[in-house]
């Protein structure tokens, strides 16, 4: 189970190709967001089908975790950033104001760049959001926490554990065990933001194995600085500038043939 | 030799120098602290010698016979601050929750510069508001509702009795709530704002709403913090001085009233300071006073700062 082969290009560059039969997870229509007077996402248009791992690539600044919290509506929080246009979930526009945060919030689950335990033991940061939304019995609880934390490949190194703080895992553990919290509330969609930029090659490793996995059963966004684990972890991969989409298509075609100029350059280290 | 080895020697020469001064500095400020704490115990030591333990156990202090007890004093002072800490805590606590994770950032910087300027105020200002305003008002109004709806009830009308005067340990422990609650707010603020926000965006990804944030996150993550803080007012409260001497009303009495006047170490030795003659038996006890004063004040800061700094 626990082997740990670097993914091989080959299967993460993936034979999927997504034809417009593809059911779709989450439609960006028109996009576009201000921090206060900066407009920092023009236009995007965008589709993320389901059950698959769409990658987000440009240089720093160019909009796409800034696409990934309006996702969340995390931006929410901050007064003076504002989104308009339409992010379409599950048929309903979620930028609208009559919108559920801590449903949308229970359904679509966000790891951040570094992890971030919360202060409480291990059993419960995972049990912790399971509780805002759901009542579960002691078993039922159990069985869940033992659940995400086989699947992100982290229970076997801390059963005997469980009640210790979270904060005394190491870098890798923290965020699998961040990505086990984020899948216990049952999410359709998962975003990843930079999720492996604090990590040690091994512990990447580990989380982009978790990724080929987890996309089974969730639709994946993750934004993501380093080139070759977009090619071997996403499905799709959307490359950003200046906050414009500029080129979306699958992994292979991006990285092998992009349409774009600017992709080329881009991909091919000639900036950013 | 050359121009250069010259200047770089006369270089060294003057840095010597000023790494000495520094010393001096830093050596100065240990022989202050010592020199004080062993003033007030040798000015102190007549009074311990004389009266052994009875000095912290009566409650006579009796400058005609020349018979002091601490016991008055000791107690006005704790239960004094105990009914601060009550009031100053929860408001605080709220004041900097909000400041940090609710108020728009332009109405919280704001309220922010307010609240460092009320702690700016001297503490003579809030003894005459003290004074003016909640003396009257305790005595008016308070004490007689207080003092006829509860009289009757056993155990609890015991701490409500007494004439109508206004001053007292409510009165006082009013009057400093309002003195260091600035002071907790102000570290509270920065305690919160030390929440990293990944932390918080966390929370309120998975779906938590603001209270569940704060209960669950916010408050197990900066408890040290928040502790350090409450120790910090706390110091404050335990010393301050000139407000509490206008509104506690001086007497060295003990009794369960919360309103009746009473008196705090600082307050006695601050009006009884000056007419006590060297040498005598009194200032001797007023020095032992200031010296358990020194050390509630030193145990409580470095408590404080041992909190603050665990966690950064």
């Amino acid at each position: 189970m626990t082997s740990v082969p670097l993914p091989s290009s080959e299967h993460a560059a993936g034979p999927s190709d997504t034809g417009p039969e593809q059911e779709v997870a989450l439609s960006v229509r028109d996009l576009n967001f201000h921090y206060g007077s900066h407009h920092a996402l023009h236009g995007i248009s965008l589709d993320f089908p389901a059950r698959c791992v769409t990658a987000m690539i440009g240089p720093s600044g160019c909009g796409k975790s800034t696409l990934l919290r309006v996702f969340n509506k995390i931006y929410d929080l901050y007064p003076g950033q504002r989104a308009t246009g339409e992010v379409l979930f599950d048929g309903r526009n979620i930028l609208e104001d009559s919108i559920n945060l801590d449903m949308l919030r229970a359904r679509i689950g966000m790891v951040f760049q570094k992890p971030t335990p919360f202060p409480m033991s291990i059993y419960d940061n995972i049990a912790f959001g399971v509780r805002l939304h759901e009542k579960l019995s002691r078993t039922e609880m159990d069985e869940r926490v033992q659940d995400v934390l086989t699947r992100v490949a982290l229970w076997n190194e801390v059963r005997d554990r469980l009640h210790a703080p979270a904060t005394g895992l190491s870098g890798g553990q923290q965020q699998r065990l961040c990505i086990a919290r984020s899948i216990a509330t049952r999410p359709e969609v998962l975003l990843l933001d930079e999720p492996t930029s604090a990590l040690d090659p091994i512990s990447t490793a580990r989380i982009e194995e978790l990724l080929d996995e987890l996309k089974e059963e969730f639709t994946i966004a993750i934004v993501t600085h380093n080139m070759q684990q977009a090619a071997r972890c996403a499905d799709r991969v959307a490359f950003f500038y200046l906050g414009r989409l500029v080129e979306v298509d699958t992994a292979d075609r991006i990285f092998t043939n992009p349409r774009q100029k600017q992709t080329q350059d881009y991909i091919t280290g000639r900036f950013g | 030799m050359t121009p250069v080895s010259r200047s770089s020697h006369r270089r060294a020469g003057f840095d010597t120098v000023f790494h000495g001064l520094l010393w001096i500095c830093a050596l100065l400020v240990l022989a202050l602290l010592g020199g004080l704490i062993l003033l007030m115990a040798t000015g102190g030591w007549q009074a311990f010698t004389t009266f052994g333990l009875a000095f912290f156990t009566s409650a006579s202090w009796n400058p005609v016979k020349d018979v002091y007890g601490i016991l008055a004093p000791l107690l006005g002072t704790a239960v004094s601050t105990a009914i601060a800490m009550l009031i100053a805590v929860p408001m605080a606590f709220g004041t900097a929750f909000w400041l940090v994770y609710i108020a728009s950032a332009r109405f919280a910087s704001i309220v922010g510069t307010t609240i460092q300027l009320l702690a700016a105020v001297p503490s003579i200002i809030f003894g005459m508001w003290g004074f003016q305003t909640i003396v009257p008002f305790i005595a008016r109004y308070i004490q007689p509702f207080l003092n006829h709806h509860l009289r009757h009830v056993p155990m609890v009308g015991p701490l409500f009795t007494g004439p109508p005067v206004g001053t007292g340990l409510v009165t006082s422990g009013i009057v400093l709530a309002v003195m260091i609650a600035p002071f907790i707010t102000a570290v509270m603020v920065d305690v919160f704002g030390a929440v990293p926000p990944m932390l918080r965006e966390s929370a309120f990804g998975l779906g938590a709403t603001r209270w569940e944030m704060m209960h669950k996150i916010v408050v197990p993550w900066s408890r040290n913090g928040m502790i350090g803080a409450i120790v910090l007012g706390m110091g404050r409260a335990l010393g301050e001085t000139m407000a509490v001497t206008f509104i506690i009303g001086n007497v060295t009495t003990v009794g369960w009233s919360l309103f009746a006047p009473r008196s705090t170490v600082a307050s006695l030795i601050a009006l009884q300071f000056p007419e006590s003659p060297a040498g005598s038996l009194r200032l001797s006890s007023l020095m032992a006073l200031g010296f358990i004063l020194m050390l509630l004040s030193c145990v409580s800061l470095v408590l404080a700062r041992c909190l603050r700094g665990k966690r950064q």
